[in-house]
């Protein structure tokens, strides 16, 4: 039996612009709901005419705290996007991938830095 | 109180410039302000938006600002890009459509700003731009636009404004707002309370860099200077007491003089470019997760 459910972005949100983080959260919301009871999720762009990365972190990116990559890799797939906003989705992706391996080292390397006061 | 205001473009003098009236104005409550601008030769149109952040924050203070002795040259300008309006000054009908005209949005008005560059963006002079250019260029104003709405926590809202140059193939867009800076932000989450605002302006300027807590992001900055890398375009931050500027003539962060009171994203993109934007090989899901 197939297994596989579409989320489709535009009815979700009641919007075609994927560019803010509370419709990026509903996404996220919806898709981890699925995830976690054992569905495999298509996230459908089409319609969608306008997206930035600050939507896809939310919605997408945020699955890498919830889930391991290898559980997001089969089950999770997108479509709909163009060309370029793949590559973006690729960023947002490697992105979270190393936020959440390793979030808090980045940081303390700019605690060191010398600072002088300002007003 | 009357101020001077003196010439004004888009550079750290310029920035300064705005900064100091608000030094100057800073401890004034229930007061009157006049700018004067008898001693402004040149006002670029785009800057009317960070010299808003001053005057919006004048307003919440309940003071009254006016401007005075402005030249006509300069006053045509404004009227055409409805920065006037806000002093009660009639329209001007913008003939050449030049400009994309002053306006003031909530924080929460993401989709408002997208109509809104639907609107002027498209045709209505300002420039006929390449699809794959117009679209990049609309998704870096909207990760600006929406990054101020989530970090500036500024009151009086975002304050935009834009100005093609069609002699020299360039448009101006200027996101500003009234808000606690970059810094502000960067110290709490860093729990560095003494960073200062260049330091803050280039951590937020490093890939993955976000104060966002337990949520992924901190690319809207860094896909924004690739952009204007590839586009041979300029980008200008100022913060506080940071003035960021990068273009095809390198990278510079200085100190400004006076604080600026919000944060203030200018961008100048060549309208020339024909540049796809576009990976020449196509990704799917697979090669993404």
């Amino acid at each position: 039996m197939d297994n596989r459910i579409t989320i489709k972005v535009t009815d979700l949100i009641g919007s075609r612009l994927c560019i803010s983080s509370e419709d990026g959260q509903k996404v996220f919301e919806k898709a981890e709901s699925l995830l976690k009871r054992g569905k495999n999720v298509t996230i459908s762009f089409d319609s969608v005419t306008m997206l930035i990365s600050l939507f896809l972190n939310v919605a997408i990116g945020q699955l890498y705290g919830s889930f391991s990559e290898e559980e997001v890799r089969s089950m999770v797939k997108v479509d709909g996007l163009s060309v370029d906003d793949m590559e973006l989705l690729k960023r947002v992706v490697d992105n979270a991938k190393k936020y959440y391996a390793n979030s808090k080292e980045y940081d303390a390397a700019w605690r060191d830095e010398g600072e002088e006061d300002e007003e | 109180m009357k101020l001077n205001v003196f010439t004004i473009k888009s550079n750290q003098v310029g920035f300064d410039s705005i900064a100091l009236i608000a030094k100057k104005t800073t401890p004034l409550l229930f007061d009157s302000v006049e700018l004067d601008f008898s001693n402004c030769n040149f006002f670029e149109a785009n800057m009317a938006a960070p010299l808003y952040s001053v005057i919006a924050r004048l307003r919440n203070e309940l003071n009254e600002v006016s401007i005075v002795n402005m030249p006509s040259a300069i006053k045509t300008i404004l009227r055409k890009n409805h920065f006037l309006t806000i002093f009660n000054v009639v329209d001007l009908w913008d003939t050449n459509q030049t400009t994309i005209p002053f306006k003031i949005f909530k924080l929460q008005a993401g989709e408002h700003f997208s109509d809104y560059l639907d609107i002027y963006m498209n045709g209505r002079g300002v420039p006929t731009m390449s699809t794959a250019l117009t679209k990049r260029f609309r998704q870096s104003l909207l990760e600006i636009f929406q990054n101020a709405a989530i970090h500036s926590q500024s009151e009086p809202g975002v304050f935009t404004c834009g100005q093609f140059y069609p002699q020299k193939h360039r448009l101006d867009f200027t996101i500003a707002d009234a808000g606690v800076g970059i810094r502000e932000n960067v110290r709490r989450y860093t729990r560095d309370a003494k960073m200062n605002s260049c330091t803050a302006i280039q951590w937020a300027l490093v890939e993955g860099h976000t104060t966002k807590t337990e949520q992924p992001g901190g690319l809207g900055l860094k896909l924004l200077k690739e952009f204007i890398c590839m586009n041979n375009g300029k980008l200008q931050i100022v913060s506080r007491y940071g003035y960021y500027e990068f273009s095809a003539n390198g990278e510079l962060i200085n100190e400004m003089d006076h604080d600026f009171p919000g944060t203030c994203v200018n961008i100048e993109i060549n309208t020339e470019d024909t540049i796809s934007y576009c990976l020449k090989s196509e990704l799917s899901s697979d090669d993404i997760f």
